[in-house]
């Protein structure tokens, strides 16, 4: 793999993931802070035969994009606070019918409009529960611009995969930082498209049970004629309401993340080994968590770091496992507790956990981090 | 009638049907049957490929419509089907996309998604079935609920104004609008195959009967009653002008309403990809 | 309003169902040095205006003064159309009274026995034989059932009037390529029975047809000519005889309906029966439909395209016509 350096901001970098990863299809509503990758996506899609549309709101352009990706094409869409509140109810329906679509929410501060130029992760519970009803749901954290690409390709890999929508969750400042990033040559990024149905399948289902359970998919006009419906179905895409059928189609769509974590979980750690005390956090923070862990190792103080780059399904063993050797848990986020809730479920009985909420706009630096475990 | 359509098959509407699912769940007498009837009659007369269709439809009894058509379906959100539609169609230009919605679903929590469908002029087929009820929740006011009927809220008879859906669409765009009444199946088939035939945004309304929920409510008879009276409470189309002296007071026009050549959004997109991607000094 | 062209008082004998056979003249009418009084009818779309103008611009060339008015409406629905072309020195009334027509000129061959009382005793009858059914004209809604509509033969016709004519003129037309052109046909039959030169028919003709169809124009004219001659020479020629009557060959072309309700998707809502308008149908004492009288059925489709559960199906096959 061949690597071009260049520097792009986190939202342009995003666009140029996308591309890689085969989006053909972007429909959107401008928002600050993500308008930039739509911007990116409306110049970049002409270029690969995709299209670009922008909405008449997110409730739209979500909706387009399931439309989309039904039809057989790789789509994202992007936004914010307040547009991922309104994408809510068609993300469901994405879980439900198991169509494949990234969407990049870029978080601001809220609630409401809030502070749409500043950077928060109060959307961090949002994008795991933000729908009704029970659902799998994958949510990745990027913490740099290099991550934001790659991690944009590896989300869209994911909802390939897994047939399930996939959050891209990151900042404003991610969003609109500028650094150096290697972009491998084109057509070199490592890409996977959904299982296809060739159409020629006799009695095929379009929920089928597979051995991974993920179902194959059918692209219009190949020869299956199938049902998509946000109703719970049986593995012939008709609804039912027999309890013992439903319950194994909703738990089939959970499973099919639980029973996969090997091939979805990805966490960050940085001495986590023999750590005492353990840092956690995820995107901007724990760029910052990690500069503070360097400073205490420097002072001798055994810090250690445990960043969950898929942030959902939360990675559960490894946050256990790693919070069995410490003694106090760290846990700093631009909210007033998102992140520490999961850790203190998590911990155990008895363990000492410290949090640092901030939710004033401005981001938590490595000091402020470092001076609290120094009197952890 | 023209050559192509005198030529093919007898209409069979077993055909298009899948009929492990039959019979279909609408009530007794749902002039949505009616309705489905002559939408699956106009594909047939335009030889439409099965492999090729894709209907999208929203939430309500009018949505539930849909899957019983063999088939590409999808059964969308409430409200939405128009904009899930936008989406595949644009990818996929290739398959033939009709959108089956409700007056709620369209017009109500849908509107916005409608008005901007006829300004895009996209090559879809909205096929609204107008019941002046939201059937499916169990008959609330809907925004075509016509003055002083009766519904679960408006217990006194509806105050609220209504929406004359045709000329919202072509107000806001839709090279292709019309109406019949489910009563004239044929016509009402005729206008369907004609939209979907446009292209560009065709916005059809189908006056259909809810019989057993809004029908009972207000005593609007039975079944055939109802179906008869829809007859003489619409205009044709030939009467539609006499501005001051409707042909019958405060009713609709029927047939093609509206026709008008307009660029068709998908391939003026991809016009536009080709004059962009042969640009030098490509923007990056 | 005042007719300059006094009625002659005495009625002919042109109405349909009068029993005075004329003589059929021998010789061409000779147009009184007066003018003339051309009476053309038909129903939408078959060109009677066409040739009411021909007539008019050929009556223009010899130096008359023309009047010409007509009805026309639901051109395309077989609606009726008539035109009155009176020319003469001095014309005042555009209208012919009855009995006053020099020429009856039938695009359709009951419209022409509908006006034959326009005809003056002497005037010529030109009519194409070929018949347009209107839809009220069926007393029955029932496929091949005998119809309301005139029954007279073309023999009937022809041997009641002084100087008939009667042709199937589109089929005539048909053969050079566009049935459109009978009434140019009756054009080249008139001419025989008027004296103005056939280069004069022609340039106005021409003049009134769209360039493309000149050539099939001129065909239609000279073989409306051709036949007119002849007939003049030989009475027999003067009808089709072999058309014996205008009755519908009974049961032959009834088609067969089958009528499927499909029981197990009936909800019973009582549309096809109220709506039927034969009323054959019936609910059950299951509230399911049923075909209470299937003599009645016409297969006019009604009830399945109205059921809202798809439950009947109507199929209508055609016997093959009987041939011998
Ligand atoms: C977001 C959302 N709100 C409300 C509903 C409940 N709901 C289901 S159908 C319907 C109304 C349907 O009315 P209409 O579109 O007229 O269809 P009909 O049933 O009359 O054919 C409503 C409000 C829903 N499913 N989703
Ligand atoms: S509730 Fe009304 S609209 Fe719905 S199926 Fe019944 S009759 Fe039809
Ligand atoms: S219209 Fe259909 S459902 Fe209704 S009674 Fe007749 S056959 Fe039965
Ligand atoms: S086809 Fe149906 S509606 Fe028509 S006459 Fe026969 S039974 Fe009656
Ligand atoms: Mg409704």
């Amino acid at each position: 793999m061949s690597h071009a350096p260049t520097a792009l901001h986190g939202n342009h970098a995003c666009a140029l993931g996308a591309i890689a990863a085969g989006c053909r299809f972007f429909a959107g509503y401008p928002i600050t802070p993500s308008s930039e990758v739509a911007e990116h996506m409306s110049r970049e899609l002409p270029h690969v035969d995709g299209t670009f549309i922008q909405m008449e709101d997110e409730i739209a352009s979500l909706a387009a994009c399931i439309g989309a990706s039904l039809g057989g094409v790789k789509t994202m869409t992007a936004t914010s606070g307040p547009g991922f509140s309104l994408m809510q109810e068609n993300l469901g329906y994405a879980a439900m019918t198991e169509t494949p679509c990234v969407i990049i929410n870029v978080m601001r501060g809220g609630p409401s409009t809030g502070m749409p130029t500043r950077p928060a992760q109060g959307d961090i519970m949002q994008a795991r529960w933000g729908t009704h009803g029970d659902h799998p749901v994958i949510v990745v954290a990027p913490a740099s611009v290099q991550e934001v690409y790659t991690q944009t390709i590896r989300a869209f890999n994911l909802a390939e995969e897994f047939r399930t929508p996939v959050i891209v969750l990151y900042d404003e400042i991610v969003a609109h930082l500028m650094e150096t990033v290697s972009l491998p040559a084109k057509g070199k990024a490592e890409v996977k498209d959904r299982k296809w149905a060739t159409g020629a399948e006799v009695g095929f289902m379009p929920y089928a049970e597979t051995d991974d359970l993920v179902p194959v998919m059918s692209r219009p006009g190949d020869g299956h004629r199938v049902h998509v419906t946000g109703l719970t179905h049986t593995p012939d895409g008709f609804p039912t309401q027999k309890p013992e059928l439903a319950d194994r189609a909703l738990r089939r769509l959970v499973d099919k993340i639980e029973l996969n974590r090997d091939r979805i979980d990805e966490v960050e750690e940085i001495e986590t080994a023999d750590a005492d005390i353990l840092v956690v956090a995820v995107g901007i923070v724990a760029r910052a968590a990690r500069r503070a862990v360097e400073m205490l190792r420097a002072e001798g103080v055994k810090a250690g770091l445990l960043r969950p780059v898929t942030l959902w399904p939360f990675p559960e063993a490894q946050v256990r496992n790693a919070a069995e050797r410490a003694s106090v848990i760290v846990v700093p986020e631009m909210n007033t507790g998102q992140l520490s809730l999961e850790i203190e479920r998590l911990a155990g009985r008895g363990k000492r956990i410290r949090t640092i909420h901030r939710i004033d706009g401005e981001p938590i630096g490595p000091d402020e981090i470092a001076q609290t475990i120094r009197e952890a | 009638m023209n050559e192509m359509v005198r030529t093919l098959e007898p209409f069979e509407i077993k055909d298009y049907l899948r009929l492990q699912l039959m019979p279909h769940f609408m009530c007794p007498g749902c002039g949505h049957g009616i309705a489905l009837r002559a939408l699956l009659w106009a594909v047939h007369e335009l030889a439409i490929d099965k492999n090729k269709l894709a209907i999208v439809s929203g939430i309500g009894c009018s949505g539930r419509v849909g899957a019983y058509i063999d088939a590409n379906t999808f059964h969308t959100t409430h409200g939405r089907p128009l904009a899930f539609a936008t989406g595949l169609k644009l990818a996929r230009p290739d398959l033939t996309v009709v959108v089956i919605t409700g007056d709620g679903d369209c017009l109500a929590i849908g509107g916005n998604h409608l008005i901007h469908a006829c300004r895009r002029n996209l090559d879809l087929t909205c096929l609204m079935l107008n019941n002046e009820v939201y059937g499916m929740t169990g008959g609330q006011v809907s925004p075509t609920t016509s003055a002083n009927r009766l519904t679960t809220t408006t217990p006194g008879g509806n105050a609220e104004p209504t929406f004359d859906a045709c000329k919202l669409a072509e107000a806001a765009g839709a090279s292709f609008v019309g109406r019949e009444v489910t009563r004239q199946a044929m016509a009402l088939k005729n206008v369907i195959r004609d939209g979907i035939a446009h292209p560009g945004f065709s916005f059809i309304e189908a006056i259909s009967d809810c019989t057993e929920i809004y029908g009972r409510k207000n005593d609007l008879g039975e079944s055939p009653e109802m179906i008869l009276s829809q007859k003489s409470d619409m205009r044709p189309e030939a009467f539609g002008n006499v501005a001051d002296e409707p042909f019958r007071p405060n009713r609709l026009v029927t047939g093609i309403l509206a026709k008008q050549a307009r660029p068709e959004y998908g391939a003026a997109y991809r016009d536009y990809a080709v004059r962009v991607k042969s640009k030098p000094g490509r923007p990056r | 309003m005042s007719s300059p062209v006094k009625s002659k008082g005495a009625r002919p004998k042109t109405k349909a169902g009068s029993d005075t056979a004329a003589e059929p003249a021998g010789e061409p009418v000779k147009p009184a040095r007066a003018g003339g009084n051309i009476l053309i009818v038909g129903v939408g779309g078959q060109g009677v205006l066409m040739i009411a103008k021909v007539v008019a611009l050929l009556a223009q060339k010899q130096g008359y003064q023309v009047k010409q008015s007509e009805v026309h409406g639901m051109a395309k629905r077989g609606g009726i159309v008539f035109s009155h072309v009176r020319y003469g020195p001095e014309v005042w009334s555009p209208t012919i009274v009855k009995g006053e027509a020099d020429a009856l000129i039938a695009l359709e061959w009951a419209e022409g026995l509908r006006w034959l009382d326009h005809l003056k005793h002497e005037g010529v009858f030109i009519a194409d034989t070929r018949r347009i059914v209107p839809p009220f004209a069926c007393r029955s809604r029932k496929a091949g059932a005998p119809i309301n509509y005139a029954k007279e033969t073309p023999a009937d016709i022809v041997s009641r009037v002084a100087d008939g004519f009667a042709l199937d003129a589109s089929t005539i037309a048909e053969g050079f390529g566009d049935a459109r052109a009978a009434n140019t046909v009756l054009l080249g039959v008139l001419s025989a029975s008027l004296a103005y030169p056939e280069a004069d028919w022609l340039e106005v003709i021409e003049a009134s047809v769209p360039p493309k169809s000149r050539d099939i124009n001129r065909n239609a004219f000279a073989a409306g000519r051709e036949w007119a001659l002849a007939a003049r020479a030989n009475p027999t020629l003067r009808f089709d005889s072999s058309i014996t009557s205008y009755e519908a060959p009974a049961g032959l072309l009834q088609p067969k309906i089958t009528l499927e309700i499909n029981a197990a998707w009936c909800k019973g809502c009582d549309i096809c029966v109220k709506l039927c308008p034969e009323r054959c149908l019936a609910l059950n004492a299951e509230q399911v439909a049923v075909l209470k009288s299937p003599d009645a059925c016409t297969g006019c489709h009604i009830c399945e395209w109205l059921c809202p559960d798809f439950a009947i199906s109507i199929r209508t096959s055609h016997p093959e016509p009987v041939t011998a």
